[in-house]
């Protein structure tokens, strides 16, 4: 989608992002001939189509309040559930060497990932993920 | 006034750009992957995700290095199939390394992430619209899962696709022409006219139909070892491209499959000779377009 300035014949470029406001997004573009501004404003449908090409609007632009409007996490959701059926220890704790290697695994399938390896911990006794438990793990499956 | 194909880029939300970048990330991380075979058939239920085990097992046999994503993200079976249902997802130091069989095949299926009594389900902010972007979502879920997951030097890439004619040219769109596919069907005429469909789907893009398999193209009883038609078929439809084999349907195989275990366990089956020579046309195949 592309926005023209009518009276200046000029392409509008995008100025800020605002965060998701219940499911809303704010979009302000401005003419950068005369300077007008404007808004566009999704509904929740037109964000969540946006959102589900994985993409941010604006995501490589240099503005103030750029949001957010990829999907994240897509099981979120599904977190709780999981956790309730599966998490039935104490709880289990990470180092800080540990939790940073679990960024390296993307987004989407992190929290999977942070239950299996807990659960792993956890039924081996483990009450704290450090990176040998992780090493284990990842020679117990045959990584 | 200037229209759209006047203006050059969109003005920095930087959709298009992003999407495009993606795709490159998509070809970077497939970049040792020397064939990718899409295993589909338009049909649900004639065994598209057996035979794509058991392909992959044969070949991992013989020293090949296979891996297979599963792309039914909604029904996925492989990590059932492959004895994967439990692995868990191990931070390397780059791209997540896939769960593995006991033979060594990688697997990506969504079954080891998400238990079969949850249904697979997107976070939205437009909840009860799903039908409007659920499709777009899970091609984009896909494009994460092919950057993000370290699919190394394979010789294949077996795709499992869902079942769908439409779905099958939706993933020939998304893979691009440089992924071939193999059809699964019975020998029952229902089967071979949604086949026909998904060959006719395939025609209208560049990307190469190697064939198709006729599964449970009898029942194999052990007790007087011989193969008995499974199906009564009166048309015969010719499907218009190569025929790589025939498998018989064989208990032993389904019993091998619900416990996780590959043909490869049991070579004396008839199944088993029957996927060897499928597979070793599949490899002739794809040498031979090279």
């Amino acid at each position: 989608m592309k926005f023209l300035c009518v009276p200046c014949d000029q392409p509008m470029k995008l100025a800020t992002v605002s965060p998701p406001e219940r499911g809303s997004l704010s979009v302000v573009y401005s003419c950068p001939a005369c300077g007008y501004e404007m808004a566009m404003l999704t509904n929740p449908y037109e964000t969540q189509i946006v959102s589900s090409l994985g993409v941010r609007v604006g995501a490589s632009a240099e503005t103030a309040g750029s949001a957010d409007t990829g999907p994240g996490c897509p099981f979120s959701a599904m977190i709780p559930r999981s956790e309730t059926t599966t998490g039935d220890g104490e709880p289990v704790s990470w180092t800080p060497s540990a939790a940073a290697r679990l960024t390296s695994i993307p987004e989407f399938v992190r929290p999977m990932a942070r239950t299996g390896i807990e659960r792993f911990a956890r039924e081996r006794g483990y009450a704290e993920v450090d990176e040998r438990v992780l090493d284990l793990a990842r020679s117990f499956f045959g990584m | 006034m200037k229209g759209y194909h006047d203006i050059q880029g969109d003005g920095g939300s930087g959709i298009l750009e992003q999407v495009l970048e993606k795709q490159s990330r998509i070809a970077e991380s497939l970049s040792g992957v020397r064939n990718v075979v899409a295993v589909g058939s338009g049909k649900g239920g004639v065994g598209k995700s057996t035979l794509t085990l058991q392909i992959a097992a044969v070949l991992k046999a013989q020293g090949r290095e296979v891996a297979i994503l599963d792309a039914d993200f909604n029904g996925p079976s492989q990590a059932r199939l492959a004895g994967v249902r439990d692995a868990v997802l191990v931070p390397g130091d780059g791209r997540v390394p896939l769960p593995r069989t006991q033979s060594g095949i990688g697997v990506f299926s969504m079954g080891s992430l998400v238990p079969e009594d949850q249904a697979v389900d997107f976070e939205s902010v437009s909840r009860g619209e799903s039908h409007t972007w659920r499709a777009t979502r899970e091609f984009s879920f896909l494009g994460d899962i092919l950057t993000s997951f370290d699919w190394g030097r394979l010789d294949l890439l077996l795709v499992d696709l869902p079942p769908g004619a439409e779905r099958t040219l939706q993933y020939a769109e998304f893979f691009g022409p440089g992924t071939s596919f193999l059809l699964v069907t019975i020998p029952s005429d229902l089967a071979r006219g949604v086949v026909a469909r998904s060959v006719a789907a395939l025609r209208k893009t560049p990307n190469r139909i190697l064939g198709y398999v006729e599964n449970m193209s009898g029942y194999y009883c052990a007790d007087c070892q011989a193969v008995k038609p499974l199906f009564a078929t009166s048309e015969g439809r010719d499907l218009g491209i190569p025929r790589l084999g025939a498998v018989p349907f064989d208990p032993e195989l389904a019993r091998l499959c619900d416990r996780g275990l590959s043909i490869a366990e049991r070579p004396d089956l008839p199944a088993a000779r029957a996927l060897g020579e499928v597979a070793g046309r599949l490899l002739e195949i794809l040498e031979a377009v090279r």
